[in-house]
């Protein structure tokens, strides 16, 4: 029954993404015209799987560092893709990909760092010094970042941050496409730490006499949710709020057992982003609002909502 | 490509009329930084070039500005080097930042002058100003009688239809709260978004794509006529003029501030949408 509300609201909000917009297509038109084709049917299924892709990455990470206030973005990778972009566009490399690919690279040197802070000390990712090491290596690069920004040209700079900030509106088919081949192959390793994911909730000791281990699962989930959050925010810039509210709206509905939470939070992202992305092209239209805006503006009175229930509970 | 959003930093600072700040004194002023390129480009025009000691980097035009040494950047400007130049006047454009550097090289004794050149009504105000100021009266009259007649001249009626992109991902367009769009309509075209208010403004790919501009005009520095790198997407070709090549492409240089020689960009604009009659391609 859940589940067919959440595929009946999915496809809702795939329709309402797909038939609204600021152009005017009448409906009987819809199927035979380009902005159908290429501008809107590519980026509704690109607002999919990022959603998706967030909340996956989140409801993995809370579970990972036990911690309900993780976020996709919270381990440094916006940071690092910040950084990558901003590099980019001082060093005037061009070309049509050089910004998703820098970011892209950024965020993965984000990742490598803060494993590597992870495995300091024999401390096998440590969820602690995973989100110490995350907020430092974030803020390092918010840093450099800023030192890049105020030494090059200004004009230019506003550029990486309008990118950074710009959400779906580079969608095509050719990022549609990369992205779907990429995300399932992290999807599909969450998907198999369900199990140990479960247990790891329970807290260190008792996983670790359950049979669970512990070290390779967090290595395992680490790397998978945070190249999931890498390609997201290569695509689509920074969008905050989707990793941290949906895996807590996945666990209010589907309960805690990650064969469940991780698919209800691609879905519950995906709807997410979607219905943000088509408030963000038509609330204003013809102007548009950053996606990452409207995700906030969303997110957090419900996320205010929640807090207000548990806290009551 | 740049260059062109280094235009869209100075038009999204909105548009307010020039004003005057501290009082410039009685005497004409001999040493003068110039913190903005359409400044730096009007005490050329107005013969005040030689009582130029210090300009921004972007202050490129006219050549000879070149020669002037620079005191870094215009919008967030460095109070120790302008003061380092012993300036007696020094002509900021009007900002919140541009404020607290006006008022700190106040406090040193430096008088100063806060202009805002948005729209091209500003570039007639800020000539006769700066005339007066710099000694030269009859050329800041000059230049505002031209430029005056210019924006009271009948706008013919539009002939194209024009949408400038500033950027590509997110699409940034121009707005009528800009100087570019002024010239449009003067040069017998419409901007496809004038109904927005702003200097320039995000839109999505699909409002361009509905709005079917006959044109799409590119700022740019250099004189390459190659169609941007962006013109190839297939979610841009959604667009018809970018599917039938149709770019307006215009020198940076000429376009990308308010300017005395507004008569010639209008020229040049009209004689351009003259010489590619629509319906064929360019």
């Amino acid at each position: 029954m859940k589940w067919l509300v959440l595929s009946l609201a999915l496809l809702a909000a795939l329709l309402a993404a797909v038939t609204l917009g600021p152009a005017a297509v009448p409906a009987g038109q819809l199927f035979h015209s380009a902005i159908f084709w290429d501008l809107r049917l590519p980026r509704a299924l690109l607002a999919l799987l990022v959603g998706g892709s967030l909340g996956a990455a989140g409801a993995s990470l809370q579970s990972l560092v036990r911690n309900p206030l993780a976020d996709p973005f919270l381990l440094g990778l916006s940071g690092g893709a910040g950084l990558g972009a901003v590099l980019a566009i001082a060093l005037h490399l061009g070309g049509a990909w050089t910004l998703p690919l820098a970011a892209f690279a950024g965020a993965l040197l984000a990742l490598g760092l803060v494993f590597r802070l992870g495995l300091v000390g024999g401390s096998a990712l440590d969820p602690r010094v995973l989100l110490l090491g995350g907020v430092a290596v974030g803020a390092f690069c918010g840093a450099v970042t800023t030192a890049v920004v105020s030494l090059a040209e200004a004009s230019a700079l506003r550029n990486a941050y309008l990118w950074l900030w710009g959400g779906l509106s580079g969608a095509s088919w050719d990022t549609v496409t990369l992205v779907a081949v990429y995300v399932p192959i992290p999807l599909v390793v969450l998907l198999a730490a369900a199990r140990p994911l479960d247990l790891l909730t329970l807290g260190e000791e008792p996983a670790r006499y359950l049979g669970t281990d512990v070290a390779v699962t967090r290595r395992r989930v680490y790397l998978a949710a945070s190249l999931l959050t890498a390609a997201a925010v290569a695509v689509a810039g920074v969008i905050g709020f989707v990793g941290l509210i949906v895996p807590h709206l996945g666990r209010a509905l589907f309960g805690g057992r990650h064969r469940a939470l991780l698919p209800a939070s691609f879905l519950a992202g995906g709807i997410l982003l979607l219905l943000a992305d088509t408030l963000a092209r038509t609330a204003v239209a013809p102007r548009e609002l950053p996606v990452g805006v409207v995700t906030a503006l969303v997110g957090v009175p419900l996320f205010v909502l929640l807090l207000r229930r548990w806290t009551a509970a | 490509m740049r260059r062109c959003a280094q235009l869209l930093v100075l038009l999204a600072l909105a548009c307010r009329p020039a004003e005057r700040g501290a009082s410039a004194g009685d005497a004409p002023a001999e040493r003068i930084v110039s913190l903005a390129p359409s400044l730096t480009e009007l005490l050329f025009a107005l013969g005040a070039g030689s009582q130029l000691v210090g300009r921004t980097v972007y202050c490129l035009y006219p050549p000879a500005a070149r020669a002037v040494p620079s005191v870094g950047d215009g919008l967030n400007p460095s109070v120790e080097a302008i003061a380092a130049r012993h300036p007696d006047l020094v002509l900021l454009y009007r900002s919140p930042q541009t404020e607290t550097a006006a008022r700190q090289l106040a406090a040193l004794g430096i008088p100063t002058m806060l202009l805002r050149d948005d729209r091209m009504e500003d570039v007639a105000r800020t000539a006769r100003l700066l005339g007066h100021a710099t000694g030269h009266p009859a050329a800041g009259d000059s230049i505002a009688r031209v430029i005056d007649s210019l924006v009271t001249a009948p706008i013919p009626p539009p002939s194209a239809r024009i949408a400038f992109v500033v950027w590509d991902a997110p699409p940034i367009v121009i707005g009528s709260g800009s100087y570019l769009d002024e010239l449009v309509s003067m040069a017998g075209a419409e901007n496809v978004f004038h109904d927005l208010h702003t200097p320039s403004a995000t839109v999505s790919l699909e409002t361009i794509a509905s709005r079917d501009p006959d044109w799409i005009a590119i700022l740019r520095d250099s004189s390459s006529a190659e169609p941007p790198a962006w013109a190839g997407r297939r979610e841009w070709r959604t667009v018809r003029a970018v599917r039938e090549g149709r770019f307006l492409i215009l020198p940076a240089e000429l376009f990308g501030q308010p300017s005395p020689r507004a008569p010639e960009s209008v020229a040049f604009l009209a004689r351009f949408l003259n010489h590619s009659s629509l319906p064929a391609s360019q």
